[in-house]
């Protein structure tokens, strides 16, 4: 909070933005198709209108301006959604091995997806709702598997680490098995891809995507920054932060509800992505401090960097095939959770940090 | 109380501190507080005494505004606690608690500016900074600001969460509740800490008093409750066991009733030298 310190702040999330900046262009020119940056400059300008169309380059225009450039973008406001509300729940839960992967956000989210991608289309209740059932009902799915854990993990406003885990397995269980059921009946083959919904894939990015994901993060990450303080104050705990003039209770619904409403949306796009969430506040945290008016941002930045350098090793690792990523980002992050309960036992639940 | 002579300034004088009246709390059918009415009085260490499960936590949530009476009702300088919005509540009343561990790495500085965060918007002015320095300063803790406040001694934690609190409710404080009077409650802020810090800290509390500023304590070693305390209560089963000004008044009897033990008095005869001694 010093003037040296917010200089310190200032420079790494420059640095985040350049680095995010080059990740992009690399992601956007890397995979089957490759475009140099000159290239990729052109279609763009065509795809503007500000140049006219090269007709003999419409097939490279199109795969780069209608499959490439949404996947990118995609992956990255995905990764910025998945930093952001594993720095916020972790928070709120006062615990750095929170994040919606495990507290069955993103499971309750692609249950909720997955029953109108089954049941949806035919069935009464999302028919009325149009376009919007599939965020909707993931963000329904998401609400209530992440009030659910929850409340069986906080008593008295203290969060239990071990009953948060085990709750967040039992409601992953449910949630998975309930996915897993629909995807088993369904008849459309899209919907039956089940590794769609466990694993994560940007396969299927579109600007439609795109733009729900953005206006949704874009809303929901304004709204949280100015609870930047407020969540730094709920670090001493709920009663200090009542003593210190905030509302801790309207505080927690209201951050829960925006961090729901990031995650379902992302997860209804691209399915469930574990371990992003947990690993990039960590590394924030170690680096450089846990104020979140610097957190929020940085993990944004952060989460957004590794999702689309993620993306780009799935995309290149076993061509011309792809790896889904969630299975990248679990084979990165499980390790890294692992040696953060490790920490957690030896140094007891708090200040294992120092 | 010198101003009784001054006609009209007596009722101001009288409500000058906190009143609980008539302090009633229940929870889950248990009567936890029972019609308790008790005054801290403004410029006074006022402490609060009492066996496990007599209340005094109870009555330090409801006196601190964390919760609302079941019945009665409590006021600051004759205020109702109710009139004050949390956000100038949180300017003028700070609570120390027993012990505050964070589970996410952060600067002592950060720690105690965050006793700021009632007053300033979006970020902290140059005042803000200055007074959290001075805080720090005067718990001895000004070499540690940039030090991450886990690694530090549950002794040294303290000491950060008490300037913390001190910068929450720094009295010579231009800002907009300067003609404010401070109130300042500690829940057993000492007991995890070795004897040199505890005296310490009760020593910052009392060079409070000066500053208009009410100090309400609950502790736990008699022997220290009575030398610092200006004004005893003694909270037994929910109700007002005791209640008075020079604890060396309060009659063994009552003690050994309260605390269930046999006690003597050993050393100088009711002065300063005297200490409580206590057999089961």
């Amino acid at each position: 909070m010093t003037r040296v310190a917010r200089r310190g702040y200032a420079g790494a999330l420059l640095l985040l933005v350049a680095l995010l900046a080059v990740a992009l262009v690399i992601s956007a020119g890397a995979g089957a198709f490759t475009f140099t940056p000159a290239k990729m400059w052109s279609y763009l300008a065509q795809g503007a209108g500000w140049s006219p169309s090269v007709e003999r380059d419409a097939l490279g225009r199109n795969v780069f301006l209608q499959l490439r450039l949404p996947r990118v973008l995609l992956s990255a406001l995905t990764g910025a959604v998945l930093g952001v509300s594993g720095t916020i729940m972790q928070g709120l839960f006062r615990n750095p091995i929170v994040e919606p992967g495990l507290a069955g956000t993103s499971a309750g989210a692609a249950l909720g997806a997955s029953l109108v991608f089954v049941l949806g289309g035919t069935s009464a209740f999302a028919a009325p709702l149009g376009s919007l059932a599939v965020p909707l009902m993931a963000f329904a799915g998401a609400f209530a598997a992440t009030m659910l854990v929850y409340r069986v993990s906080a008593t008295f406003g203290k969060v239990n680490v071990f009953t948060l885990l085990l709750a967040g397995i039992a409601v992953n269980a449910v949630c998975g098995a309930g996915t897993g059921f629909l995807s088993y009946v369904a008849r459309d083959p899209q919907a039956r891809n089940i590794t769609f919904w466990n694993l994560g894939t940007f396969t299927t990015a579109d600007w439609r995507g795109v733009i729900v994901v953005a206006v949704t993060f874009t809303v929901c990450f304004a709204l949280t920054l100015r609870d930047a303080r407020a969540l730094n104050a709920l670090m001493l705990g709920e009663d200090e932060a009542a003593l210190l003039g905030m509302d801790p209770q309207r505080l927690i619904i209201r951050l829960l509800v925006l961090n729901t409403l990031m995650v379902a949306t992302a997860t209804a796009m691209v399915g469930v992505i574990a371990f992003v969430g947990l690993v990039v506040p960590h590394v924030l945290r170690m680096l450089k401090s846990s104020d979140y008016a610097f957190l929020l941002p940085a993990s944004a930045l952060l989460g957004a960097l590794a999702m689309v350098v993620v993306d780009v090793a799935a995309r290149l690792i076993i061509p011309p095939a792809e790896l889904p990523v969630g299975i990248i980002t679990a084979v990165i992050g499980a390790p890294v959770f692992l040696w953060i309960l490790m920490l957690q036992q030896r140094r007891g639940s708090a200040g294992y940090y120092g | 109380m010198d101003k009784r002579d001054h006609a009209g300034m007596s009722s101001a004088a009288d409500l000058a501190g906190v009143v609980l009246s008539r302090v009633g709390w229940v929870a889950g059918g248990t009567r936890i507080l029972d019609d308790v009415s008790v005054r801290f009085r403004s410029g006074q260490f006022n402490v609060v005494l009492g066996p496990n499960g007599a209340g005094k936590s109870t009555l330090l949530r409801v006196a601190t505004g964390l919760v609302h009476p079941s019945a009665g009702s409590v006021t600051y300088d004759g205020e109702p606690l109710s009139a004050f919005d949390p956000q100038r509540l949180a300017r003028v009343r700070a609570v120390l608690s027993q012990h505050v561990e964070l589970a996410f790495p952060l600067p002592v500085r950060d720690v105690a500016m965050m006793g700021r965060y009632p007053h300033f918007r979006r970020v902290p002015t140059p005042r803000d900074r200055e007074i959290v320095d001075a805080s720090l300063a005067l718990v001895g803790m000004s070499d540690r600001a940039a030090q991450p406040y886990s690694t530090l001694s549950g002794g040294e934690q303290q000491k950060v969460q008490l300037a913390r609190v001190l910068a929450q409710i720094w009295t010579d404080d231009a800002g907009p509740d300067a003609a404010q009077s401070r109130f300042l409650f500690l829940d057993e802020p000492t007991s995890s800490l070795d004897v040199h810090y505890q005296l310490h800290l009760l020593d910052v509390a009392r060079g409070l008093l000066e500053a208009r500023c009410t100090v309400v304590a609950i502790l736990h070693d008699l022997n220290v409750a009575l030398r610092y305390a200006d004004h005893v209560v003694l909270l037994d089963g929910g109700r007002v066991a005791w209640n008075g000004e020079r604890s060396e008044e309060i009659p063994l009897s009552v003690l050994e009733r309260v605390f269930r033990v046999k006690a003597r008095r050993v050393g100088g005869a009711g002065d300063e030298g005297s200490l409580l001694q206590f057999t089961l």
